[in-house]
């Protein structure tokens, strides 16, 4: 029900891969949307292609493909790159990403780490976002879909264009955590936006 | 490996192992004894065992590997354990919160009405599997082990298009996931704390079955078929 970020993780054996997507699962609102172990062919394209929001990549890999990815992704606005590192990575690699990762850190700091570069982006205030209660606009529209109209009868009712109306009820969707009509419809009948009557009455 | 064992591993797989015949009660003997003793293909079992038990764990081409009459069979038992055991039990479960409700019988009435429109829902869902999806699953790969491909079965090859049916599950899905939410935000605070949370605990578990069902037909029944069709279709010119 977050915004999510888009994961990418560049990483070639299976059991850091499984520890990495553990760690992710953790913080909400990140999804791993793929995972490459770095011999690709056009790497950087294929990566590029998704728009992820974070680009985890470790260290260890080929640092001729390193050099190039890097180079590449940081002539993309927006990508967040993490580097991977343990004790032996040389300050020269590690200091090629903005961010940096430990892998001999515990569970609780790695996780840390992960908050402050995620806080960066502004995910937290999303999260809070949906939290705030229906505007007038969208109880309106909510109203009107428990009466059973459809999105191009409320459209026309209120002057707004059917996309804008569908706008409005993924906010609704989003917020209350309701994705059916008829899930729509129990909500309203039971904070008393509509009475059951209206309801049957508009059946007709 | 004994079965007891994996039982004790994991117990929410007993209604899993239910579904192959096999019910509590085996003792200290292996998963091979068991299986061998009830007829059931270990491999088959094991690897669905193992898929329900991890989702990190799901061996697509293996899976695809068994024949469509065996997924069904398993598949069929599944509907039956929804439909016979599990919707009742939930039903009943939120009959009797309605009835604790007293003074909010009005939100608590409604709530339950939503199940019952959610059950229907599911009901007519599984038997247009049971009557057209899964019958055609197993004409299809008789019509491959045989070599007969009857006018009627191209008929229907090319008039139904087994794609069709996927969107119903997110629906499906999406009411019980509207059905918890109203439970956990906006039903107002129950009278039995201890009642509420076993049927949320029971829906949780439920949407898990579902989804380990969802998955085992959209990414291997359906991909399957859609083989089978192409394979027919290619030998009958």
């Amino acid at each position: 029900m977050i915004a999510h970020l888009t994961v990418v993780l560049v990483e070639s054996t299976y059991l850091m891969r499984a520890g990495i997507e553990k760690l992710l699962s953790e913080l909400p609102g990140l999804v791993l949307r793929e995972v490459f172990d770095g011999t690709e062919k056009n790497l950087s394209g294929k990566i590029k292609e998704i728009k992820p929001d974070l680009v985890i990549v470790n260290c260890q890999i080929d640092q001729q493909i390193q050099m190039s990815l890097v180079n590449s992704l940081n002539a993309e606005h927006g990508i967040v790159q993490i580097g991977l590192t343990n004790e032996t990575t040389p300050l020269n690699i590690s200091s090629r990403f903005s961010h940096i990762l430990n892998s001999n850190e515990g569970k609780f700091e790695l996780l840390e780490a992960l908050r402050k570069i995620i806080g960066k982006r502004g995910i937290k205030n999303e999260a809070e976002k949906d939290q705030q209660n229906l505007t007038a606009r969208e109880l309106t529209i909510l109203k009107k879909v428990a009466l059973g109209l459809t999105n191009q009868q409320i459209a026309d009712e209120l002057f707004l264009s059917i996309h804008t109306v569908m706008t409005h009820r993924k906010n609704i969707t989003k917020k209350l955590g309701i994705k059916t009509v008829s899930g729509l419809i129990v909500y309203a009948l039971m904070n008393k936006l509509v009475e059951m009557g209206e309801i049957e009455r508009s059946k007709k | 490996m004994k079965l007891a064992d994996v039982v004790h591993h994991d117990h929410m797989l007993i209604p899993v192992i239910n579904r192959f015949g096999i019910h509590l009660g085996f003792g200290d003997k292996t998963i091979e004894a068991v299986c061998k003793e009830k007829q059931v293909n270990i491999g088959f079992f094991i690897t669905i065992i193992n898929a329900f038990h991890d989702s990190q764990y799901f061996p697509k081409q293996h899976l695809q590997s068994f024949p469509a009459s065996m997924l069904v069979d398993y598949l069929l038992k599944t509907h039956q354990y929804y439909i016979e055991d599990k919707i009742p039990e939930i039903e009943g479960l939120i009959r009797k919160m309605t009835v604790n409700a007293k003074s909010n019988e009005a939100s608590y009435l409604l709530a339950q009405n939503f199940f019952t429109e959610y059950k229907n829902e599911l009901t007519a869902h599984v038997e247009r599997e049971e009557k057209r999806v899964y019958p055609y699953a197993i004409t299809l790969e008789e019509a491959i082990k045989t070599g007969l491909v009857s006018d009627a079965l191209l008929q229907q090859m090319n008039a139904y298009s087994i794609t069709e049916y996927e969107a119903e599950h997110e629906n499906v899905e999406e009411k019980l996931f509207d059905l918890k939410n109203i439970i956990i935000k906006y039903l107002p605070a129950p009278s039995n704390d201890q009642l509420s949370f076993h049927i949320l605990d029971e829906l949780f578990m439920f949407e898990k079955d579902l989804n380990e069902h969802a998955r085992i037909e959209n990414m291997i029944l359906i991909p399957k078929v859609e083989a089978m069709e192409f394979e027919l279709k290619n030998r009958g010119q």
